[in-house]
């Protein structure tokens, strides 16, 4: 860099070096050092290209799930010295969470808004990463965006398992009967349905051994699992030279350079030994057009969006309440007993497809429960081997190559929001289907 | 170096600021609760009505009542301070005194609230403590469901939860509509063909847990609003065939308030799961009562010259013959001839002795048995008394065989 | 001038943030402090002064000899100083005269703990066995509700501090 003398301040070591990383380095070199210097900041590269950086490239989806995440973390572990996972206790330590701890209602509010939150933008993340062909391999050799995207699709299964988990805790109506439904559905995978359900539940009924079960998966198994799964793919962010769209800019530069008359390097991205990044090659290149130090500018961004992720769920849970409803009674099945709202659209799959044709039942349980889920996972999971379309399109928004697959996925994702609306508001009492605006039909009390 | 992305610096701290603000807010929310605009209130109406003195020891913040062995935590004190006040008995609610007289059988500490009069014990706002929402399904049995169901008099709907330990009872005290409702019961002889408690007919369906019936299992297509199990039996005693039409029970005729009282009782029959010194025929059933004879016997004793030694509850380890005191069991020595035997053994009379006893009487004297000098005193009399009668009553049975 | 506005509003807008996870963290923590507790009362209804006879009254729920003298009353906690177990009461045949803090007094009771043989005087002050300390003297009160007693088993007051109704 330009500027390569040390500064001397009045906080400075033996040999000169600053004693605190700066967020206003005043050099290359200093940001350079913020970034190494730092536990947490040492995972994003000293310099970042701005393409990576651009709003409208990623939205920043990611960073929103990991903050939403973060945010599940810290507000679940106080709820755990709150909540007692006993069957006889649960519900009143939910009930004295509401009512009686301070900011009780709050934070779990909070927690409950995020985990809602968090699938949302996963599966925003996940359709961005597709449409974006972010899951390819692009000019950089040793690339696995493939194996990430893989990784991406286990989290997505985790944090959907995480959610269901977590929403039996309550221990009321809603908790339990949902639970119910979900594992029911389980039940119908073939030949090995009875035994999942019966391990999941640890036992036949909905009991204790499930509750107790469910709380070790949700606060230490699967949130482990989640820690593991993110370093991963974090690492292989890196490992792969930073985001996709970082790819076909260096491309375009080399054609650039090719038009202005220089030659073309000796050396080309293709024929570099294994190992060497795309990123790598830039620094060494010197691409000052194409990228920005990482401090402040992408550390503020990422930064400011998991402020305003904290910020948003905020104010949201000062307004929207998480609901508690009675205390689960195995006697009482409330009329209609739905799934959490994220498999609300296997439960009206399951329901599409149950149906009499020419005498015979076709079992909705298993073709809209476990056979097209299971056919759209494995769809998921190998796609990105099965993509043929050019690395040109790694890393850029509806390529026209890729205009088919990006069609089919988006029919696909609405296909299934539709079905979780439907699901949601036009499901009644008895399954009924009724029109958003079509009342109820009222559901008799006691008293 | 500021560049194009440095506006970010703007939008972070005005999102940071936003953020304060509504921690802000958060907060004041968090200061601001129902209940302490309730006990402030309170405070207030104490100081204007009783007084300053009174007014200083009332402690503010939540207030509950743990009922463990009935599994219920009521809150509702927290607004209903006043419930054990002397004094506010005149007092606008929440304020007002609780009638007291329910509470020497069923003190509050041991009750709690809810089990009484219905509600969410949970809660701390006015709306979810009485249960008028959606997801509670136990509302507060008072003014807004008597209205409801026209009921004119007061105090009545919680008779429900009344009998749901006094079933048994033939009558409880207090209890008027759901007394009223057994006397029916019992002079139209439901139990012709209903079920109730494994003794009854089997015409009608089994009634011994006819509360636990889930509303949605019954027919309301011929009921009218409000759609609930209360209004569903209240039309089903007035003319049972029209609300089910293959129905065998006939129309009784009976009054309103009669209905409603059956309804009631209905409603009351829960399965419940109580520890079992709540129930109130326990005392009754599980006592260990002495039989005839043994009352009599102890009135006897009691009654005779041995009175004192009943009294004072010797007779409890010792016999004393000659009074016609007989303890239950051999453990002690008969008092008859205690006198010449502590004599005898230990050289000191025994009014010497009570007064220093060694051994067991020791322990008895100092812990279970307190005598005073007086008593003392005139112990030792008696036994000088019975010592000389057991010689008389002897040389009585020798002259008597010669 | 405009440069010194960009630096307030710097340190304002650096402000808030630390401000907002300040306040989230006070929150977060605070919730961990309860304010309701479940366990047996702290502060317990002993029963309307008139109620009360002469003499001492065991409660053995809340571990309390409560003692009135005419119109005097005070409690004594009945838990051994030793290690926590319920002490005896224990009525004198004889009473005694004993020198306690260079006072003379005369006892009638004394409390015997069963586990480890601590003795005690009637007013609480330990005389035999392991125990390191005399047992405590409870907080007395007259209800504001109803006048009844109330003892408050958290508060100890000093020795001989008794309730005048």
């Amino acid at each position: 860099m330009a500027d390569d003398t040390v500064k001397t301040t009045p906080v400075t070591t033996e040999n000169g070096k600053k004693f605190l990383w700066s967020f206003q380095p005043k050099s290359g070199k200093d940001a350079g050092e913020s970034i190494v210097r730092n536990f947490l900041l040492h995972w994003f590269p000293a310099k970042v290209a701005e393409r990576s950086l651009s709003w409208s490239y990623s939205f920043y989806l990611g960073t929103i799930t990991f903050a939403l995440f973060l945010i599940l973390v810290i507000t679940g572990i106080v709820l755990m010295f709150l909540y007692v996972p006993s069957v006889e206790r649960a519900y009143q330590s939910v009930k004295d969470i509401e009512n009686v701890v301070s900011f009780g209602w709050f934070i779990r509010a909070m927690h409950r808004n995020a985990t809602h939150l968090m699938v949302i933008f996963i599966f925003l993340h996940m359709v961005r990463v597709f449409l974006t062909a972010g899951y390819k391999n692009g000019l950089g050799s040793g690339q696995l965006r493939p194996v990430n995207w893989i990784i991406g699709v286990v989290l997505l299964l985790v944090t959907l398992f995480l959610a269901f988990t977590g929403y039996l805790l309550p221990w009321d109506q809603l908790a339990f009967w949902a639970v119910t439904v979900g594992t029911d559905i389980a039940r119908t995978i073939p030949l090995i349905g009875d035994e999942v359900r019966y391990i999941l539940i640890g036992g036949h009924e909905i009991d204790q051994n499930t509750l107790i079960r469910f709380y070790v998966l949700h606060c230490f198994f699967l949130p482990l699992l989640t820690v593991i799964l993110i370093v991963y793919h974090f690492w292989r962010i890196r490992k792969d030279g930073g985001l996709a769209s970082y790819d076909t800019v260096v491309n375009a530069q080399d054609k650039i350079r090719e038009k202005n008359g220089g030659g073309k390097k000796t050396y080309s991205l293709l024929g570099i030994t294994k190992g060497r990044t795309v990123e790598v090659e830039t620094t060494t290149r010197n691409e000052e057009s194409i990228t920005v130090n990482s401090v402040p500018n992408l550390i503020r961004r990422v930064g400011l969006v998991m402020l305003a992720t904290f910020v948003f769920v905020a104010v949201l849970s000062l307004f929207l309440h998480a609901p508690l409803e009675e205390p689960a009674n195995p006697d009482i099945t409330p009329n209609p007993a739905k799934a959490p709202w994220y498999f609300l659209w296997l439960q009206e799959l399951v329901t599409i497809t149950t149906f009499n044709l020419f005498g015979i039942t076709f079992d909705g349980g298993f073709i809209g429960g476990v056979l097209i889920p299971g056919v759209l996972l494995v769809f998921l999971c190998v796609w990105p081997f099965m993509d043929k379309s050019s690395k040109e399109t790694t890393g850029v928004w509806f390529t026209k190559d890729r205009w088919r697959q990006n069609l089919v996925f988006i029919l696909i994702c609405f296909a299934i929001i539709l079905l979780t609306i439907i699901g949601t508001y036009m499901r009644g009492p008895f399954w009924e289907f009724y029109l958003p605006w079509e009342s109820w039909p009222d559901l008799p009390g006691i008293l | 170096m500021r560049n194009k992305y440095s506006k970010d610096t703007f939008v972070l701290y005005s999102i940071g600021f936003l953020g304060l603000a509504a921690t802000l807010f958060l907060f004041v929310k968090e200061q601001t609760p129902e209940w302490k605009n309730y006990q402030k209130e309170f405070i207030a109406y104490v100081d204007n009505h009783l007084g300053p003195e009174r007014s200083a020891g009332i402690e503010t913040g939540i207030h509950q009542l743990w009922v463990k062995d009935l599994n219920r935590v009521d809150r509702c004190v927290t607004c209903h301070i006043g419930y054990n006040w002397e004094g506010l008995e005149n007092a606008p609610h929440p304020f007002r005194t609780h009638p007291r007289k329910i509470f020497e059988h069923h003190p509050v500490e041991e009750y709690g609230c809810t089990i009484c009069h219905g509600g969410q014990g949970f809660a701390l706002t006015e709306r979810e403590a009485h249960g008028f929402i959606e997801d509670w399904h136990e509302p507060l049995l008072g003014r807004e469901l008597e209205q409801l169901y026209r009921i004119t008099d007061r105090n009545v709907l919680l008779q429900i939860n009344c009998n749901t330990c006094h079933r048994y009872d033939r009558q409880t005290p207090g209890a008027d509509y759901i007394n009223l409702a057994k006397d029916v019961v019992r002079e139209k002889n439901c139990r012709a063909c209903h079920q109730i408690n494994e003794r009854g007919g089997v015409l009608g369906p089994d009634l011994t847990a006819a509360g636990e019936k889930p509303p949605e299992q019954k027919d309301f297509s011929r009921v009218g609003r409000p759609m609930t199990a209360f209004n569903w039996h209240l039309a089903h005693y007035n003319d049972p065939r029209m609300i089910t039409p293959e129905s065998l029970m006939p129309s009784f005729g009976f009054t309103y308030r009669e209905r409603v009282a059956l309804t009631m009782l209905t409603l009351s029959w829960r399965d419940v799961d109580l520890p079992v010194r709540y129930y109130p025929q326990t005392t009754e059933v599980l006592a260990d009562r002495p039989t005839p004879e043994e009352i009599e016997r102890e009135r006897m004793m009691r009654e005779g010259e041995g009175a004192f030694f009943v009294e004072q509850q010797c007779f409890l380890c010792h016999s004393v013959n000659v009074f016609n005191v007989f303890a239950a069991t051999d453990i002690a020595p008969d008092l008859s001839r205690s006198a010449e035997n502590v004599r005898r053994r230990l050289g000191i009379s025994v009014e010497q002795f009570l007064k220093n006893p060694i051994g067991t009487m020791a322990a008895v004297l100092g812990t279970q048995i307190s005598l005073t000098d007086e008593e003392k005193v005139r112990a030792a009399e008696l036994l000088e008394q019975a010592n000389e009668k057991y010689y008389e009553l002897q040389r009585s049975a020798e002259l008597n065989n010669q | 001038m405009k440069l010194f506005r960009r630096e307030f509003l710097n340190k304002l807008g650096l402000f808030s943030i630390i401000a907002l996870f300040a306040g989230q963290l006070y929150a977060w923590v605070r919730s961990l402090f309860p304010n309701v507790t479940y366990g047996r009362a702290r502060r317990v209804r002993v029963g309307h002064p008139d109620a009360i006879p002469d003499g001492i009254t065991f409660l053995r729920d809340q571990r309390l000899y409560v003692f009135r003298e005419r119109n005097e009353f005070y409690a004594i906690s009945a838990v051994c100083t030793h290690l926590g177990c319920t002490v005896n009461q224990v009525s004198l045949t004889r009473p005694r005269t004993v020198e306690i803090r260079g006072e003379q007094k005369e006892i009638r009771t004394e409390f015997h703990c069963p586990c480890h043989g601590s003795r005690f005087y009637g007013e609480g002050t330990n005389f035999a066995g392991p125990a390191p300390r005399s047992l405590p003297w409870v907080h007395l009160e007259i209800a504001p509700e109803d006048g009844s007693l109330i003892a408050d088993l958290d508060r100890t007051v000093e020795r001989n501090t008794k309730l005048i109704v």
